[in-house]
């Protein structure tokens, strides 16, 4: 039954995606839009690496914000030592940050 | 029904990372793989872990990796001139990972195959835990800090490392 199922869902999108969807692609409706005029190049265009690198910190930070959601749910029980298990792993990210800030990998320009 | 309809769209996307014509696509299939791994794990009652693959796995890491791709100014038409030629080694991979999973896995706990259902199975249940349960959070908490601290706190020395390399990149 799980088999049967499953089979079918994803046939059924594929099978409505093309009736109700299809793509029919033409020289036209491919090519890039620039303001109803010849386009001159591509649309595709390499941005900046500092929208990454922000990405990447906020990796991170997200990261480190998921492991401290369980620590602050158990605080009141856990006690003085895993404060400070805790305090040591935001202070060893807090002095990878810094030296990212220092080393001006966060500038924008 | 509701772990079929959950689980097949996982495993279609999952192709799909590979199938796709375009990077970009390549790249949005994954999102949804976590957005129903995350329904998945809301019907297993792990309310943490699920609310936590959206959050961290699609706003993060999906987000990094669609930066990488949109970096890079790939032709769509090179990819696929030879996919075939990675048929066999990755046909070769696909099949030792299917092959662990049925390795790995109790076909008693876990059915894989189509077994007859058992009607008569005893089942132990822990009515001590029905009086107070602690949530999956508090479990994680408990269990993480104390048992496991080592643990916690070597990602963080990898992510300083990623710091490190984020001042190199520039």
């Amino acid at each position: 039954e799980f088999l049967i199922i499953s089979s079918a869902i994803p046939i059924l999108a594929f099978i409505i995606f093309e009736v109700l969807a299809s793509i029919r692609n033409g020289l036209e409706k491919l090519s890039s839009y620039e303001l109803s005029i010849e386009p001159m190049s591509g649309a595709c265009l390499q941005f900046r690496i500092s929208y990454y690198m922000f990405a990447l910190v906020f990796v991170v930070f997200d990261v480190e914000t998921v492991f401290l959601y369980p620590w602050a749910m158990s605080f009141n029980v856990l006690g003085v030592p895993i404060f400070i298990k805790a305090f040591i792993f935001v202070s060893i990210l807090i002095v990878g940050s810094v030296y990212a800030w220092k080393k001006r990998g966060l500038e924008w320009s | 029904m509701i772990l079929s309809v959950l689980s097949s769209p996982a495993l279609v996307s999952g192709l799909m990372v590979a199938r796709a014509k375009n990077p970009v696509h390549s790249v949005l299939f994954p999102i949804l793989v976590f957005r129903d791994t995350s329904s998945l794990l809301l019907l297993l009652g792990l309310d943490f872990s699920a609310m936590i693959f959206p959050v961290v796995h699609i706003g993060a890491i999906a987000v990094s990796f669609l930066f990488v791709v949109m970096m890079f100014y790939i032709q769509i038409a090179e990819i696929h001139e030879e996919v075939l030629r990675y048929l066999p080694v990755s046909g070769i991979i696909g099949l030792i990972f299917w092959w662990e999973m049925f390795f790995i896995l109790d076909n008693e706990t876990i059915p894989l195959l189509p077994t007859q259902r058992n009607t008569t199975s005893l089942r132990y249940t822990v009515y001590a835990v029905k009086v107070r349960s602690w949530t999956n959070l508090e479990t994680l908490g408990n269990l993480l800090y104390t048992y496991y601290s080592v643990w916690f706190l070597v990602p963080s020395t990898i992510f300083k490392a990623l710091s490190w390399g984020v001042s190199l990149l520039k």
